[in-house]
C-alpha cells in the first residue's frame, strides 16, 4: 500500500554530482558556427564549451544557433566566438538537484556548467536533472 | 593519507589462523606512520565467541584509528551480534582529515554469498549524499564488486553488485576496499580503484600466494596501492587522481559500430517484429564499418526461429558478426548456429582493427564460462594482430551490471577481465542482463547492450542497441531506441590516457 504517500519519483535532494555529464565537449572559439552545429549532431548534444588556449571562454547552446544565426539570416561561417555566450554560469558539483532546478528558472536556462572546486568539470541540463530513470539507481533486490 | 588495510585473518584454531604472524605485524602496522587501520571482514573463522575475544584482544594492541567490518565467516553461528559486542558497529561511517569512510556488512548469516540490501545501499547513497564535498571518500565492503582473478569457479559476488557499482561510480567515490576472495587485486573503473586484500594470517591463501596485506597512499594527483607480502615480496600499481572530463580533440573518426542483443527472433509475441524492424533501418541509416550481435539471436535453439533469423538479417548492410548465448545453443541450435551464423568464434580484421568474438554460452545453460585454454587462444589471436584498436565480443557480462541480478556474469569473468585489463585491450562488447551500460575499467571501455526486439528487457527507455564511434584520441558510446531511432550518449572517454 502507498500509504497515502505518493512514490517519491524525484529526490530533489541529490546533488547534481550524480547527474552531472562528465563528459563536456568543447570547441575552439575561432571555429564556425557551422562546424559547431556539425559537432552538436555528431555527439548528439545540445551545447558546447568554448576554449581558447585551453580555458573555457563561453559557452554556446543549439538555441544560440537557430536565434542568433538561422533565424536572424546570418552566415553559419561565421566564428562561435560572435555568438557565445560569454557570461558562464556555473554551479558547483555539491548543490542540489532542487538548487540547479532553481537557477535555471530564475535565469531561464537549461544548462549550466559545473565546478568542482576551480575547475569546470561538466555540464548539466534540464533533461538530465528531469531524467527519472538516473533517480532510480537500484534495483529491488532485498530489504536487508 | 596512508592507509594499511589487513583482512581475512581468521582468527581461530592453528589449523586455520597464524597467530604468530599476525601478531609480528602489529610493531609495522602501528610505527609505519599509517593514519588509519582497515580490516575488511572475516575477522574470525567461525563467529565464534572465544575468536571474537581473541580478535578484541588483538585490536587493543592497535594504536591507529581503525575500522573494521564484518565478513562472511564472522556471520556464522550467531556471530554478528559478538561481532557488535566485542568489535563494534556493523554499518557505519567515520569522518577522517577532510575524508568519509562509509563501511557496511554485506554478509548473510550462515551464507557465503553476499548482499547489499535497500537498507545498507540507502545508507551508502546518504552518506554520500550528506558528504557529496568530501576530499576523499572511501567505502567498505566485505565482498568484491568488480571480479577478482583465480577466483575459480565460484564468483560470489554481491547479488545487486551492478546498482552498488553504478552508485559508487556515479558518487565519485575514490576507494572501494574489499576482501573475501583472499587474492589481492585491484582495477581502476572510471575514477573509483576497488582494491581487494589478499589474506593477513588465514592458512588459505590461494594458488601458493603467502599471507599479505595491502598499504594505500593517497596524495593530491596521485594514489598508490602496494601489496606487502610476508615473505618481502611487494607489487606496487600507481594511479592517477586526475579526473578526465573535458574533451575536444578527437582526432579522425577511425570506426563505427553498432552493438546489439538478444534480439530473440521467433513467431512468437515476445518477439518484437516492428522493433527490430526499426532497429536495422536505423543501423542501415547509420552506415556502420561493422555490426556485432552478442548473442539471443533466436528465441529457441530450433529450425524456424534461425531460419526467420536468417531472412530478417538479410536486409542488413554491411559485415555481422555473431556469438552465441544459451538460448542459442538449445534443442538443435549447437548445430544450427554454426550452420546459419557461421563459426563460433567469429572475427573482423582489417589494417586498423580487430574483433574478435569468444564463445561463452553452453548447451541448455545460462551459465558462461570462457575457460583457461579458450582464454590463452584468444589472446594469442589478438597479439598476433598487428596494432590498431583491439576488440573482444562475447555474450556474458565482465563487470556487474545495474538493474539486473549478478548472474549473467561470465563464471571466470575475473580472469578475463585481469588479462583485457593488463593486455588494455580497447573495447569489450557484451550482450546478457538486457541492461545498456558502459563502464571503463584500465585503458578498457566495457560495454554491454540491451535486449534490441524482446519484450523481456530492463531499460526504462525500451529496447535499443549501441552505437559505438571509435575516434583517434575518444571512445564514444550511445543507447539508439529500437523502435524511434533516438540517440543518447552513454559516455565518451579519451583512448590514451
Ligand atoms: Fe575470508
Ligand atoms: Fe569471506
Amino acid at each position: 500500500m502507498l500509504n497515502g504517500e505518493l512514490p517519491k519519483m524525484y529526490d530533489l535532494d541529490q546533488p547534481i554530482r550524480n547527474f552531472v555529464s562528465k563528459r563536456l565537449i568543447e570547441i575552439e572559439s575561432y571555429r564556425t558556427v557551422q562546424e559547431a552545429a556539425k559537432k552538436m549532431v555528431e555527439f548528439n548534444i545540445s551545447s558546447l564549451a568554448v576554449v581558447e588556449e585551453g580555458s573555457i571562454i563561453g559557452f554556446i547552446t543549439d538555441g544560440d544557433i537557430k536565434r542568433k544565426v538561422v533565424a536572424e539570416g546570418l552566415d553559419p561561417g561565421i566564428s562561435v566566438e560572435e555568438i557565445m555566450i560569454e557570461e558562464l554560469i556555473t554551479e558547483d558539483i555539491d548543490i542540489t538537484v532542487q538548487e540547479a532546478l532553481d537557477t535555471m528558472t530564475k535565469k531561464n536556462i537549461k544548462h549550466l556548467l559545473v565546478t568542482e572546486g576551480t575547475d569546470v568539470v561538466g555540464i548539466v541540463t534540464l533533461t538530465d536533472l528531469l531524467d527519472i530513470k538516473r533517480h532510480s539507481l537500484d534495483t529491488y533486490i532485498s530489504r536487508e | 593519507m596512508k592507509i594499511c588495510q589487513i583482512s581475512d585473518t581468521h582468527f581461530g584454531s592453528e589449523s586455520d589462523f597464524n597467530r604468530k604472524l599476525l601478531y609480528s605485524l602489529l610493531d609495522r602496522i602501528n610505527n609505519s606512520g599509517f593514519s588509519l587501520l582497515i580490516h575488511s571482514g572475516d575477522v574470525t573463522q567461525s563467529g565464534r565467541k572465544d575468536e571474537y575475544i581473541e580478535a578484541r584482544r588483538f585490536f587493543k594492541k592497535i594504536k591507529i584509528p581503525h575500522i573494521v567490518i564484518p565478513g562472511n565467516h564472522d556471520a556464522r553461528n550467531g556471530g554478528l551480534k559478538l561481532f557488535e559486542d566485542h568489535i563494534g558497529p556493523v554499518n557505519g561511517y567515520k569522518e577522517i582529515d577532510d575524508g568519509i569512510i562509509i563501511y557496511v556488512n554485506s554478509a548473510i548469516a550462515d551464507s557465503d554469498e553476499g548482499r547489499v540490501g535497500m537498507v545498507k545501499f540507502d545508507l551508502i547513497k546518504d552518506i554520500l549524499q550528506k558528504y557529496t564535498d568530501a576530499g576523499l571518500k572511501v567505502v567498505l565492503i566485505h565482498h568484491h564488486i568488480i571480479p577478482i582473478p583465480m577466483a575459480g569457479r565460484e564468483r560470489n559476488v554481491l547479488s545487486n553488485a551492478g546498482d552498488i557499482l553504478d552508485l559508487l561510480i556515479k558518487g565519485d567515490v575514490d576507494l572501494v576496499l574489499s576482501g573475501h576472495r583472499h587474492y589481492p587485486n585491484v582495477h581502476k573503473v572510471e575514477n573509483t580503484l576497488f582494491v581487494n586484500a589478499g589474506t593477513t594470517s588465514s592458512v588459505k591463501t590461494r594458488y601458493g600466494d603467502v599471507n599479505s596485506y595491502n598499504v594505500i597512499e593517497i596524495g593530491d594527483r596521485e594514489q598508490s596501492f602496494t601489496t606487502v607480502r610476508v615473505d618481502g615480496r611487494k607489487s606496487e600499481r600507481k594511479y592517477s587522481r586526475k579526473r578526465n572530463r573535458v574533451f575536444y580533440d578527437f582526432g579522425s573518426k577511425i570506426f563505427r559500430v553498432a552493438h546489439l542483443s538478444n534480439t530473440f527472433i521467433s513467431n512468437d509475441r515476445s518477439f518484437l517484429r516492428k522493433h527490430f524492424k526499426n532497429a536495422i533501418m536505423t543501423i542501415n541509416r547509420l552506415e556502420p564499418d561493422l555490426i556485432v550481435h552478442c548473442g539471443g539471436i533466436v528465441r529457441e535453439g530450433i529450425t524456424q526461429d534461425y531460419e526467420l533469423a536468417v531472412r530478417l538479417f538479410s536486409t542488413v548492410d554491411g559485415p555481422i558478426l555473431f556469438t552465441p548465448a544459451g538460448r542459442d545453443l538449445n534443442y538443435l541450435g549447437y548445430h544450427l548456429f554454426p550452420k546459419y551464423m557461421d563459426s563460433f568464434d567469429q572475427k573482423y580484421k582489417t589494417e586498423d582493427v580487430v574483433f574478435q568474438g569468444v564463445s561463452s554460452s553452453q548447451y541448455d545453460s545460462p551459465v558462461g564460462i570462457v575457460g583457461d585454454t579458450q582464454r590463452k587462444a584468444l589472446f594469442k589471436k589478438l597479439h598476433e594482430s598487428s596494432e590498431g584498436i583491439k576488440a573482444i565480443f562475447l555474450h556474458h557480462n565482465l563487470i556487474p551490471i545495474p538493474h539486473s541480478r549478478e548472474k549473467g556474469l561470465l563464471e571466470d569473468s575475473g580472469d578475463l577481465l585481469r588479462e583485457v585489463v593488463d593486455a588494455e585491450i580497447d573495447l569489450v562488447l557484451t550482450g546478457t542482463s538486457s541492461h545498456p551500460y558502459a563502464a571503463k575499467v584500465g585503458k578498457t571501455v566495457i560495454v554491454n547492450a540491451n535486449s534490441t526486439s524482446s519484450v523481456y528487457q530492463r531499460s526504462v527507455m525500451g529496447n535499443s542497441f549501441n552505437l559505438i564511434d571509435i575516434y583517434e584520441d575518444a571512445l564514444a558510446v550511445y543507447e539508439v531506441n529500437s523502435l524511434w531511432g533516438s540517440r543518447r550518449l552513454l559516455g565518451i572517454w579519451n583512448r590514451n590516457g
